[in-house]
């Protein structure tokens, strides 16, 4: 069965674009969250094997979802999606569970390394 | 694998613009002295999502731009940088630079003059972006590497991890974070060098040494230190190894449980390029046309099964019509939106203080309606601005509050959409208008008083007001033959009421939808003509009772009210209809505005969605008709402009 992915992002250009990247990688997308909120509401709804995170989302930032969902499930496995300047929200993100980032511009093959390093 | 970037270039601008939209209206609200806390993030998010949306497209320049907005935004969210008028100015400059570097961006790293000049606003008067990581990606050779001796803070017990990060490595100081902490995981890092802060914050990927007390293997280090990722190289040093006892480790499984996956889908959201939608429109306006014809046919022919069939067949193309519409409609404020800015910046100018209201902001039109209509509106908004609303002092000395007021409303109508642009300005100065329309020759010398559509009428010439001097005095009436000609190759309408000292309304009535109207098919001798309902009351028989001749014209009286009377025949210049025929004819009551009028027609054939098929030559002829259809049994009939019978009379 190929592993799912709930993709969380305030812009559909970038949910499009991660979306397109994993699925060309064999993973099925089985959710998209436009806030943090969002984002926890359905990683419990769908519990699946990758979430992507932006960090920057109205309605709680993704820093707190991670956070949320890492209490939620210890083992989620959450890819930060970050931009240029954020380094210290990065490490933010990763002291509040998150277990690797991407920095965009995404290059797919970044993306996918990152995604084997996460679920490897 | 690649990823086309072109095939994300048009979403890029459609989602920028979005931003841009929300980025305006929270500037707006800032100004207008809202709680700063909500718009600010705001702003600083739709700007952050611009910066990584350009950046993904390669626009390094428009990146660059946001980025620097971004650090600006985020002092003030922070409350580091204070949010006074100027650097309001500046926000709204950048935010306007920000639009046209979104419009041109292509890969060329160029920034606008417009970008330069909006960021030199921006460093004038929030001192710029202190510290500028961008671009980030900097690709320092090994030998740029700064070389780890094992020093001081590295002796004691402990093995130690020596670590050379990948000369890519993006965000190297989170990745030496992630590392340690990795390492963590396995015993305790006593030390590092050089110190965690430092290695944190590092903006270029370096060399790293720590010591780890711990038990694990060599292989499990290594393991554990690649696993953070971006690593070029890692060694472990175990000459310094003291013994420990081995930790105890219990490892809690998680809940072993079947996890349940609902098969509900969250409500997902498909872009399409509008083209596509309006090519289905047409297939459907042939498919309603077809459904016609086969009604037609199949109406005589008595097979109970085959009637069955077709009208299942008709009410699916009438379900498959409502539900393509839907798909069509969007709500008036996606255009709207855009204009409390407008207005505020052609206020500041002109110095003219005003109070701009936005109503019916729900109501729904077709897209490509919508998209039309725009620069009309911004033509009116302008005028009004521009001509109508008066100065703040001005105004004081005529006892009017300060304020003007300027509203833009839509409201449903019927089958019609009603966009009404309405100030409390000085009203058009009919003596001049007169006096111009005197001197070219539009009015009879003697003409002193002129109606509200008399008036319309005349600044709607075209060219009657394009003489600056002229467009200064008549108070109104640049641009308005634009709008006037717009709302007709619409299918619709404009409707002018002024009152001197009071202000000015001027309404446009637009059919809901483009593409498939509602119409009333009557027949003129042996010519069958369409009346959308856009401008249609009600339908009356001919009759003597209500058909009365006044001063030699025949009127309707209808209700106590008077009303003049047109004949189908004459408008079509058909000749009269014989006289046996005249009393069966029947009567359309049609209207613009406050004003009504009775049609009078051969026959009524009833009432038929038709598909309108836009012709260039409508416009430059004879202005009566606006387009043209293909009636049910395949026979062409020309679209009336309903509104422009009114303007003979």
């Amino acid at each position: 069965m190929a592993p799912t992915v709930l993709i969380c992002d305030d812009a559909i250009f970038m949910r499009t674009m991660v979306s397109d990247i994993l699925q060309q990688a064999g993973f099925e997308v089985v959710g998209e969250a436009e806030t943090g909120a969002q984002a926890v509401e359905r990683y419990k709804q769908l519990r699946p094997d990758l979430v992507t995170m932006d960090i920057v989302m109205p309605d709680m930032g993704g820093i707190d979802a991670v956070r949320a969902i890492t209490k939620f499930d210890p083992e989620a496995k959450v890819l930060m999606c970050s931009a240029m300047g954020q380094q210290a929200l990065v490490v933010e993100a990763i002291q509040a569970g998150a277990k690797d980032f991407v920095v965009k511009p995404f290059q797919p093959s970044r993306v996918l390394e990152a995604v084997q390093r996460v679920l490897g | 694998m690649s990823l086309d970037p072109s095939r994300y270039a048009e979403l890029f601008r459609t989602e920028s613009r979005e931003q841009l939209t929300a980025i305006n209206r929270a500037l707006l609200s800032l100004e207008e002295g809202a709680d700063p806390a909500e718009p600010v993030s705001v702003v600083f998010r739709a700007v952050h999502t611009v910066k990584g949306m350009s950046a993904t497209m390669g626009y390094h320049a428009v990146a660059e731009f946001a980025h620097e907005l971004e650090s600006v935004l985020d002092r003030v969210r922070r409350g580091d940088q204070l949010l006074a008028p100027d650097l309001m100015d500046a926000l709204f400059a950048s935010a306007d630079a920000l639009e046209s570097a979104i419009d041109a961006a292509s890969e060329q790293a160029v920034q606008t003059p417009a970008m330069i000049g909006a960021l030199q606003r921006l460093r004038d008067v929030a001192g710029g972006s202190a510290t500028s990581e961008f671009p980030a990606v900097q690709l320092g050779g090994p030998g740029a590497l700064a070389e780890v001796a094992a020093s001081d803070p590295l002796d004691g017990p402990g093995v130690i991890v020596r670590v050379r990060q990948a000369a890519d490595t993006v965000l190297p100081g989170v990745r030496a974070f992630m590392t340690i902490q990795r390492v963590r995981a396995l015993g305790d890092v006593a030390a590092t060098h050089p110190p965690v802060e430092l290695l944190q914050a590092a903006s270029e990927p370096m060399a790293f040494a720590m010591r780890v007390v711990t038990t694990a293997s060599v292989d499990e280090i290594e393991g554990a230190v690649r696993s953070a990722g971006d690593i070029a190289f890692v060694e472990v040093d175990v000459t310094g190894r003291t013994r420990h006892e081995p930790r105890t480790t219990l490892e809690v499984a998680p809940d072993g449980g079947e996890v349940s996956r609902p098969s509900a889908r969250p409500t997902r959201h498909v872009r399409i390029d509008l083209a596509r939608l309006d090519a289905l429109m047409n297939l459907i306006g042939e498919l309603v046309i077809t459904r016609g014809r086969l009604l037609q046919l199949t109406a005589t022919n008595g097979d109970p099964a085959l009637d069955e069939s077709m009208q299942m067949a008709a009410r699916l193309v009438s379900d498959l019509q409502t539900e393509i519409m839907t798909m069509r409609m969007v709500p008036v404020w996606q255009v709207f939106d855009r204009f409390p800015r407008l207005v505020r910046d052609a206020a500041r100018q002109l110095n003219k203080d005003v109070n701009f209201v936005v109503e019916g902001k729900e109501i729904e039109l077709d897209r490509s309606l919508l998209d039309e209509i725009g620069e009309p509106i911004v033509h009116l908004l302008r005028n009004a601005i521009g001509h109508g609303i008066e100065s703040p002092a001005v105004r004081v000395a005529a006892g009017k509050p300060r304020s003007g007021r300027l509203v833009l409303s839509a409201a449903r109508d019927r089958a019609a959409v009603l966009i009404k642009v309405s100030d409390d300005g000085r009203g058009i100065d009919r003596t001049r208008v007169l006096a111009r329309a005197r001197s070219l020759g539009l009015v009879e010398e003697s003409t002193r008083e002129v109606d509200d559509d008399t008036l319309f009428r005349l600044i709607a010439q075209p060219g009657f007001s394009t003489a600056d001097e002229v467009s200064d005095l008549s108070g109104r009436g640049v641009g308005i033959d634009v709008v006037q000609s717009k709302a007709r190759s619409l299918g619709g309408s404009v409707e002018l009421k002024s009152v001197p000292g009071e202000g000015t309304t001027i309404t446009i009535r637009l059919p809901v939808t483009l593409a498939i109207v509602r119409a009333l098919l009557a027949r003129s001798g042996a010519e069958r003509y369409a009346l959308p309902l856009t401008h249609v009351r009600e339908t009356l028989e001919y009759d003597d009772v209500v058909v009365q001749h006044v001063k030699g014209k025949r009127v309707l009286v209808l209700r106590d009210e008077v009303l003049p009377l047109l004949d189908l025949r004459d408008v079509v210049r058909q000749g009269a209809a014989p006289n046996a025929a005249q009393a069966n004819r029947e009567i359309v009551v049609i209207e613009r505005g406050e004003r009504r009028s009775g049609l009078v027609v051969d026959e009524l054939i009833g009432q038929q969605d038709i598909v309108v098929k836009q012709f260039d030559a409508a416009r430059d002829g004879l202005a009566l008709f606006s387009g043209a259809t293909i009636l049910a049994d395949g026979a062409p009939a020309l679209i009336m402009d309903v509104g422009s019978l009114f303007e003979g009379s």
